[in-house]
């Protein structure tokens, strides 16, 4: 049992994070942890930024992962692990899934979206973390259909070596909250977003 | 994770579940036997309406979507006059509309329980200003009471009805954003026989006319009335179960709400465990004999509170007529304004106790501001395919953008983000037709002048809820008083931004059909100058429509009606249809960004390389609007299914 696991997961409104989210809080419901789950609704949910968290463990209280303690970031668009990267606590981890949404602003050509390299640099550099991007979009097309993009990410996150929730555990919460005929394709999904961080980490 | 209308029914005592605060305030509401329940969705208030919704029939609840947050306050208090135990709940914003209603009625008391569930929004995550209801309460001299956790966000709502029969006093639930937007465990209770069995309650009215009339005869007696029933209440709260004295020491934290859960985390951050701890739900009316006991041996005390220092308040005033000495530290230390969290509670105490905080946070803070600068922004945006993106299109083009833009609160308040810009105010909800109102009579003339020298074009935006919920008054003021302006109610058919829920001008209701209010019938009936309806999916003969009603004078309306997009696309994913989508002929695309620069769909982004417009096919919801608007023709239909 782990005092405190803070978990925040980020991307763009209408990319499943509440879902993700959700999954986790309920994992860590089942293995016994106290849980807390702060979300984003009303118009933030409108293709803005958004951000979740998650948290478990005897020390937690409110919804808000605090600033500087987050063991990861999830992050379903790389610029935004950086818009949120002042909760990760110093030598953590960052998973994004690689293909960037462009913001209108930037269609417009009022700002700029910084490189892939300029994210990981900054991740790197200021934080001392591990900054692991990939196509999870693709390995959710792989397991049969894109809106499984945020089950890879989680089963990405569930190889790190010290996460405290079983994969077992997950996949029966998938199990049970999934419509029946989607469950197969999602623990498609789980496990190649699992397999694939082993290979990076 | 079963469907939330079926964990709130679940009717297992002892089983833990994960739910978010405004469900399991809705189980706790059921737990208590709630017979009535009236709201209007206001986020982060809407969940809660929506659970109800949702499990209304299964529980043997009225329940109704109302059309504002006045007639929801209403309904229920006339069910809580008739024994009932009711409930409503809104917005922080939403009190300010109900508020003539509730603070006349707060003297003649309730029969059944009467909780009024406020959701405040510090920090303002989707509200237009960051208002205390506790300080309402204070003002209206209502008992608030505010959860620490989902837990007792379900407990404390059992517990309100509880308090509010007992004393014959309405009561405030109070939540925030976060404590309403929270999941956490939640062990559950038993669910009463009636709702069990569905059994839809019958009140009972008792004509009293000394207590339910307010002319001034009768409500003289009221204010006194109300503040003997508050110092009883204070003096019930020194044992309300969830006030307590945690820990021992010196110096000493008073608390209220989900402040506490901040204080409990940064007290474990910085690893201190010499302080004493007064944890408060009830912050107002504070009561006293707990605090008197838990000052005892302190040498100091900082009162950490979200916002308005309405705790501080009341402890200091009274510690002042005490004699008490001893320094009460509060917003001198703690932020006033914006969203508490663990990191400002862990500098309020470091600061209060002179020690060092667990991490330099202004190093972060610096080394974030660096980062954040290169960032891009991401607000949020209209949806792909969403139809009011159009209506400001269309607008923007019959209007050449030389107009004032009185705009009002719902999902096209997100129209004055570029490149749209098409939004110059917005106040509350249904102020865009009264500023339009007042800026023709201020702009171009008197209004009892019988020539207008029409001198600005004014163009005011208003859903269709909200065209309901406090639009028709407006527009009722607007024609008789003979203002010259146009008033394009964008009708989505549902309520959007709070998550789709029904509205007279569609004419659902959660038990199935109601009545359906045409929103042009109405206009037409109060004697609009011009009335006309438009598919803004037709951008040409939308654009054509609102040019034809600027040259009327007078009040001209056009309901421009196409359902909201993502409504449209939830509805065919459940049904599993397939949606078209569109793309870019790079053949045909020019490089000449009309539709980045003057339309924005958030699914048509800028490939500098080459220079050109594309669409990204998992965004595209298929409405052929860009097909419209682009001068080459260059978008065209995916012809194979996706
Ligand atoms: S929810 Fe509906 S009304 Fe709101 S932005 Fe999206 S499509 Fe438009
Ligand atoms: S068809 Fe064009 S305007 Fe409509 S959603 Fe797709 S990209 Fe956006």
């Amino acid at each position: 049992m782990v005092k405190e696991y803070n978990i925040v997961i980020t991307g763009v409104g209408g990319q499943g994070i509440l879902t993700a989210a959700n999954l986790l809080g309920w994992a860590a419901l089942k293995e016994g942890y106290k849980v807390r789950v702060g979300e984003v609704h009303g118009m933030s949910q409108r293709f803005g930024s958004v951000i979740s968290y998650v948290r478990f463990g005897e020390n937690v209280y409110g919804a808000m992962v605090p600033e500087g303690k987050a063991d990861v970031i999830i992050s379903f668009e790389p610029v935004e692990a950086l818009r949120y990267i002042n909760y990760l606590k110093e030598g953590g981890l960052v998973f994004t899934n690689s293909r960037p949404i462009q913001p209108v602003q930037v269609s417009m050509g009022l700002a700029k979206y910084p490189s892939h390299e300029e994210i990981k640099d900054i991740v790197e550099k200021n934080f001392n973390a591990k900054y692991l991007s990939f196509d999870a979009e693709s390995l959710a097309k792989e397991a049969g259909n894109i809106i499984t993009t945020n089950v890879v990410l989680i089963g990405a996150l569930t190889s790190t070596p010290d996460f405290p929730l079983s994969s077992q555990t997950i996949k029966e919460v998938i199990k049970v909250s999934v419509p029946p005929k989607a469950v197969d394709l999602n623990i498609k999904a789980f496990e190649l977003g699992l397999s694939k961080a082993k290979e990076m980490l | 994770m079963a469907k939330v209308s079926n964990m709130v029914l679940l009717n297992k005592p002892g089983e833990k579940i994960l739910l978010l605060g405004n469900h399991a305030i809705a189980r706790g509401a059921l737990e208590a036997g709630i017979a009535l329940f009236a709201a209007y969705p206001g986020t982060p208030s809407s969940e809660l309406t929506d659970t109800m919704a949702a499990v209304a029939k299964d529980a043997g609840v009225y329940m109704e979507y109302s059309t504002n947050e006045k007639v929801a306050f209403e309904t229920a208090l006339s069910a809580a006059w008739s024994g009932l135990r009711a409930m409503t709940a809104m917005k922080h914003v939403g009190l300010n509309v109900a508020a003539d209603s509730f603070m006349s009625a707060v003297g003649m008391g309730v029969e059944g329980g009467f909780v009024i569930m406020v959701a405040d929004d510090p920090s303002m995550w989707s509200s237009q200003n960051e208002q205390d209801t506790r300080v309402f309460g204070k003002f209206a001299n209502v008992p608030v009471l505010e959860p620490c956790s989902v837990q007792e966000a379900k407990d404390l709502t059992k517990y309100g009805f509880e308090i509010s029969e007992k004393y014959k006093h309405m009561v405030i639930l109070r939540t925030t954003t976060r404590s309403s937007h929270m999941r956490g465990d939640v062990v559950l209770d038993k669910l009463p026989d009636e709702i069990v069995n569905k059994i839809r309650r019958v009140g009972k009215f008792e004509k009293d006319p000394k207590r339910f009339v307010d002319i001034p005869a009768h409500s003289r007696t009221f204010h006194p009335k109300i503040l003997e029933n508050i110092e009883k209440i204070r003096e019930e709260f020194n044992n309300c179960p969830f006030n307590r004295i945690e820990g021992d020491g010196k110096v000493g934290i008073i608390t209220s709400g989900l402040s506490y859960a901040y204080v409990k985390e940064a007290i474990s951050w910085l690893g201190i465990n010499n302080v004493k701890v007064l944890k408060l739900s009830t912050p107002y009316p504070v009561p006293f004999g707990l605090v008197e006991k838990f000052l005892e041996g302190l040498e100091k005390v900082l009162i950490v509170e979200e916002l308005e220092p309405v705790v501080e308040e009341q402890i200091k005033l009274w510690a002042y007529d005490k004699g008490y000495t001893i320094p009460i530290y509060g917003k001198n230390i703690v932020p006033r304004t914006y969203e508490m969290d663990t990191k400002r509670a862990v500098k309020a105490i470091s600061k209060f106790l002179n020690i060092d905080t667990p991490i330099d946070f202004n190093a972060l803070e610096e080394k974030y501001k660096e980062i954040s600068s290169m960032l891009p922004p991401r607000p949020p945006s209209l949806c792909p395919a969403c139809p009011h993106r159009n209506s400001f299109f269309a607008i923007n083009k019959a209007t050449r953008k030389n107009a004032i833009f009185p705009s009002d609160i719902g999902c096209y308040t997100l129209g004055v983000l570029p490149p749209l810009s098409a939004v110059d105010t917005t106040v509350a909800m249904g102020g865009s037709i009264g500023i339009a109102h007042g800026l023709s009579v201020s702009l171009n003339g008197a209004t009892n002048e019988e020539i207008y020298n029409k001198k600005e074009v004014i163009v005011a935006t208003i859903g269709d809820s909200t065209f309901y919920h406090t639009g028709l008054p407006a527009i009722a003021n607007a024609i008789y008083n003979r203002s010259n302006i146009l008033v394009v109610i964008v009708d989505n058919e549902i309520t959007a931004m709070t998550g789709d829920q029904p509205n007279p001008g569609t004419g659902d209701t959660p038990h199935g059909p109601g009545k359906r209010i045409p929103i042009e019938d109405v206009v037409k009936a109060m004697g609009a100058d011009f009335v006309e309806v438009v598919n803004p999916y037709n951008i040409k003969k939308t654009t054509e429509v609102i040019k034809k009603a600027l040259d009327v004078d007078g009040v001209s309306v056009v309901v421009s009606r196409q359902v909201c997009a993502l409504h449209r696309v939830s509805q065919a994913r459940k049904k599993k249809q397939k949606l078209p989508t569109f793309r870019v002929n790079p053949d045909k695309c020019t490089g000449c960004k009309v539709c980045v620069t003057t339309f924005g769909c958030p699914a048509i982004f800028w490939d500098s390389e080459n220079n050109k417009a594309k669409i990204d096919p998992t965004m595209c919801w298929g409405c052929g609007s860009c097909a419209q608007i682009c001068p080459f023709g260059a978008f065209e239909l995916v012809k194979e299914a996706k």
